[in-house]
């Protein structure tokens, strides 16, 4: 049942929504993953880089979504490649959205045992979580927008004080000298900026909902261009802070940045209950979406209400939350995950978008 | 690499905890669609707003009805619900069979008098029935009596007997000196309108009795609103009777644009409702969808706005109000400048007002009186003071339970120094505390005057300080129990404080099993809850709508007053434009 595309969102309320789905997990771990990779400080390179690719991305599927208007991916692919074939790929884009949102909720779990709750078994700590997005989710895409836009000033504003008052461990000689190898390190340090910036998948079907669908390009535009900034700062903060051999050594590398600064004028000394407090409201706000867009895809599929298989994903979600043993673990399902997206939305999309073109101009 | 895959399937405690999470949201949904069936199925409120425009659906049909008062002499409606409705006894012009019936019916009811008289030179037999106490009895005197029994002059150019239909015409033009006549020849009608104090009089002859309305009972003047007082701004609120009310209003805003529609509410004993609107500006569809929910009234006694406010509500089940009630008369007319709708109910000072948005809450009409600054200071101080009654406890409980570490430290030695000796968690201290002012405050409404002062002196002060050194609390938590229990009166509606005194105990639970983590949790519950509420259709927290500069231009800052050109969008007015 289509019932939710009567809701109808803003442009603005649409970058809202996909800026809010990309700043997740990733900026916690980024600027290890990314160092990881390249080995060189001259990632935020390659952060503006991997910005502009996931631009690209996104802008395949935002065309894609434009030339069927008011319906989602799930709807439209059957007109593509035939029924059987867009099922089997819905089924997979289902799949990648319950790992995105398995991922993020077992990084919440995860950080919030390790620094804010030593004793408590993770079943409570996800189920809480898990049904609280669920209450929210019933309200369709328009609860979750505005819940976006009831927290963005409030994240925004922190995340930006905690990067300016982290300037007092900032060396910027960690930085230097940029481009001291070469853009060799940049290119490998693109590939996991992809994986951390997924944003052009959101756009599978929030261009379905908005009023005006010829602005998604300018959504997709902002949207890529306010989460590349954070990400940005997050990585350059973090390594001005600690060196890229710092980097390497700390699992959550920006939370420890904002546990090494002391702020003595005012009330609060340490930030990082702060940090926390938002970054989990802000996971919340991207598993919202990951969570939607899964039972949005199967509620289109199987035909049925989207309310109940929102609640029949639930343990889905949960499952697949529990799969990865360890952190280490974790962190190989992110990679993972970030593979599957690139096969999903950077090479298929543009062969799908070259077959409507044919089939347009057939028909 | 296919051991690898066995490792990761989920052991069966996971498979367990999966499915608990499936079935906790299940039943719960289960439950509630139950109750809403139940609900549904006793009253008629089943279809709510949920329209895109503000204000609802507009799948109403309208059935006919209500009263609007036309004329000083009508034909009285028969759809009064009287007690025997199967037998109608009618008067039916003989004077003696009359005052009978009269007396039959009216046999328990002792303060019904009854005066025989005789009219003017006629000598036409005539009785006035009226409650003693209802009526006023000089108006009676000066205004029936006197010119029935003087009544010489009309009757000049005549016989001893005049025609029924002549007397009653005189009767009603040149003698009775009364505003408001009606004509009934149901006996049990009259005799309702006797007890609600009008005068009815029996003339022999006439089958039809007149009822003359002079009502005086006795009533509180205008006074100052106690629950919601200002310190700059018109001091009078409103009263228990409904014309009072309704004459305040309109004096407040004299405009030919303002709607009283008027409905008659209750099965046993009926009260008067007033709806009114400014017809100009109101959303047809809201004041449709009202009166609609009105119509769906069914209960025998309206005692007080409240339970017109319980039973036309969207959504019972939530703690916070979707209806706003005052007793200010300046209060409801902005509220009807901005393109609301309020209800006056007989025998009650409190109107309401809807739809209500989040903002109302922590708005108070002399924000408006003052000057920009001033009005956006307080409103910045009672935002925050919201946000300390309802998170100030929980995050003591989570910080000193789960994290001290978080705490600046300083700060942490000397509560946690304090807090040694304490023999209780911090939770059931926090509860101790929490539920002592909670009973305080209550009883502290209940007290007589003499004693009311002394209690709050020694209840705060001198209990706090002797559960300090008994050791049961640390000094800490009598500071943030106070500073709670003070900013959550610092709102301007009384409703909202006690709203937000329910939610801090459901925060103070979250905090208590889930630390700082369990008050994020329960903040994105609550912002959950106020997203998907609406009232009226109209979205509580308004964030739905396109964002609107001039609305926020009124949210926490209040911008000067040339700046606030526009009316609220959320409301859908027909005449979005403040001036001009």
């Amino acid at each position: 049942m289509s019932a939710e595309v009567k809701d109808r969102i803003t442009a603005v309320q649409a970058t809202i929504i996909l800026a809010n789905y990309t700043i997740a997990a990733g900026v916690l771990t980024l600027p290890r993953t990314i160092v990881e990779a390249s080995g060189s400080p001259d990632v935020w390179i390659s952060i503006f880089l991997g910005g502009l690719i996931s631009f690209l991305l996104g802008l395949v599927i935002v065309k894609l979504s434009q030339r069927f208007p008011g319906q989602t991916f799930f709807q439209y692919i059957g007109k593509i490649i035939g029924k059987p074939l867009g099922v089997v790929l819905s089924i997979g884009v289902i799949g990648y959205f319950l790992s995105i949102a398995g991922f993020e909720i077992r990084s919440v779990q995860e950080v919030t045992s390790f620094f804010l709750l030593e004793g408590t078994p993770p079943w409570a700590i996800v189920a809480a979580f898990i049904w609280i997005a669920f209450y929210l989710c019933r309200g369709g895409i328009n609860a979750i927008t505005s819940m976006c836009r009831l927290i963005v000033p409030i994240t925004w504003t922190v995340f930006l004080g905690v990067c300016l008052l982290s300037f007092e461990v900032f060396d910027l000689n960690n930085l230097l000298p940029v481009l001291g190898e070469g853009m060799e390190p940049v290119w490998k340090g693109i590939r996991p900026t992809i994986l951390t910036f997924t944003a052009g998948e959101a756009m599978l079907f929030v261009v379905a909902f908005m009023d005006k669908p010829q602005k998604a390009v300018k959504v997709i535009i902002a949207g890529t261009c306010i989460s590349t900034i954070f990400y940005v700062l997050a990585v350059v903060a973090t390594i001005g802070a600690f060196s890229i051999d710092g980097v390497l050594t700390r699992t959550w590398p920006f939370l420890d940045l904002v546990r090494s600064f002391e702020v003595n004028y005012l009330i609060f000394e340490r930030f990082e209950s702060l940090l926390l407090v938002i970054w989990i409201m802000q996971i919340f706000c991207t598993f919202c979406v990951a969570i939607y867009a899964a039972a949005l895809g199967l509620s289109q599929i199987i035909h049925r209400s989207f309310k109940s298989c929102l609640l029949a994903l639930l343990p889905v979600v949960y499952i697949v939350s529990r799969i990865p043993p360890n952190v280490n673990a974790l962190f190989a399902l992110g990679s993972g995950i970030g593979d599957c997206m690139l096969i999903l939305f950077g090479v298929l999309p543009l062969p799908l978008l070259i077959i409507t073109y044919f089939r347009r101009a057939a028909s | 690499m296919w051991n690898e895959v066995i490792e990761l399937i989920p052991s069966w405690g996971v498979v367990f905890q999966g499915i608990m999470i499936f079935c906790v949201p299940f039943f719960l949904l289960r439950t509630i669609s139950w109750a809403k069936a139940k609900e549904d199925r006793i009253t008629t409120r089943a279809e709510k707003a949920t329209g895109s425009k503000g204000g609802g659906v507009s799948s109403v049909e309208n059935s006919g009805e209500t009263g609007i008062l036309e004329g000083p002499v009508k034909q009285s409606s028969s759809n009064v619900v009287t007690k025997d409705k199967g037998k109608r006894i009618t008067y039916s012009g003989h004077f003696e069979d009359d005052l009978q019936k009269f007396r039959e019916i009216s046999a328990d009811m002792h303060d019904v008098n009854v005066r025989e008289l005789r009219i003017g030179s006629i000598k036409t037999r005539a009785a006035l029935l009226y409650v003693d106490g209802l009526t006023d009895k000089d108006k009676m005197d000066q205004n029936i009596l006197k010119p029935l029994m003087n009544a010489y002059q009309p009757f000049m150019n005549m016989n001893n007997k005049a025609e029924a239909k002549d007397l009653q015409d005189i009767l009603i033009h040149e003698i009775l000196l009364i505003s408001e006549v009606e004509l009934t020849d149901n006996a049990y009608l009259s005799l309702q309108k006797v007890l609600f104090g009008s005068a009815v009089l029996l003339v022999e002859g006439i089958s039809e009795v007149f009822v003359l309305s002079s009502p005086k009972g006795a009533t509180r003047g205008i006074q100052e609103p106690e629950s919601e007082a200002v310190l700059r701004g018109s001091r009078s609120g409103f009263n228990e009777t409904l014309s009072d009310n309704t004459a305040m209003l309109r004096r407040h805003g004299q405009s030919t644009e303002l709607a009283m529609i008027s409905f008659t509410l209750g099965k046993r004993m009926q009260k008067e409702l007033i709806l009114t609107y400014i017809k100009d500006i109101a959303n047809d569809e809201l004041v449709e969808e009202v009166k609609r929910r009105i119509k769906t009234i069914d209960i025998d006694d309206v005692q007080e706005s409240g339970y017109v406010e319980q039973l036309i509500e969207d959504n019972s089940y939530s703690p916070f109000q979707q209806i706003q009630n005052t007793e200010r008369p300046d209060r409801v007319m902005a509220a009807l400048l901005e393109g609301r709708v309020a209800i006056l109910i007989d025998g009650t000072p409190f109107a309401l007002i809807m739809p209500v948005t989040f903002g109302m809450l922590l708005q108070s009409p002399e924000d408006y009186n003052d000057r920009w600054m001033v009005g956006s200071l307080l409103r910045l101080l009672r935002f925050f003071a919201a946000t300390i009654s309802l998170f100030a406890p929980a995050l003591y409980i989570s910080f000193l339970s789960f994290q001290p570490g978080l705490i600046p430290t300083k700060l942490a030695i000397s509560i946690i120094a304090s807090r040694q000796g304490v023999p209780f968690t911090v939770l059931i201290e926090a509860l101790i505390m929490e539920t002592s002012i909670e009973i305080l405050r209550e009883a502290g409404l209940r007290l007589p005057k003499p004693i009311g002062p002394a209690m709050g002196i020694v209840g705060g002060l001198i209990i706090g300080q002797a559960a300090v050194e008994a050791g049961i609390v640390s000094p800490i938590l009598v500071i943030v129990v106070s500073i709670t229990a003070v900013s959550s009166f610092s709102m301007p509606m009384y409703s909202a404080g006690m709203t937000l005194r329910m939610l801090r105990f459901a925060a103070m639970f979250f905090a208590a099993i889930f630390g700082l983590y369990g008050v994020v949790l329960f903040f994105l519950l609550l912002s959950s809850h106020l997203i998907k509420l609406k009232s009226f259709g109209v979205p509580y927290l308004g964030l739905a709508v396109p964002n609107r500069t001039f609305n926020w231009k009124d949210f926490i800052f209040r911008m000067p007053l040339q700046f606030l050109t526009g009316r609220p969008t959320l409301l859908k007015p027909k005449d979005p434009l403040r001036k001009g």
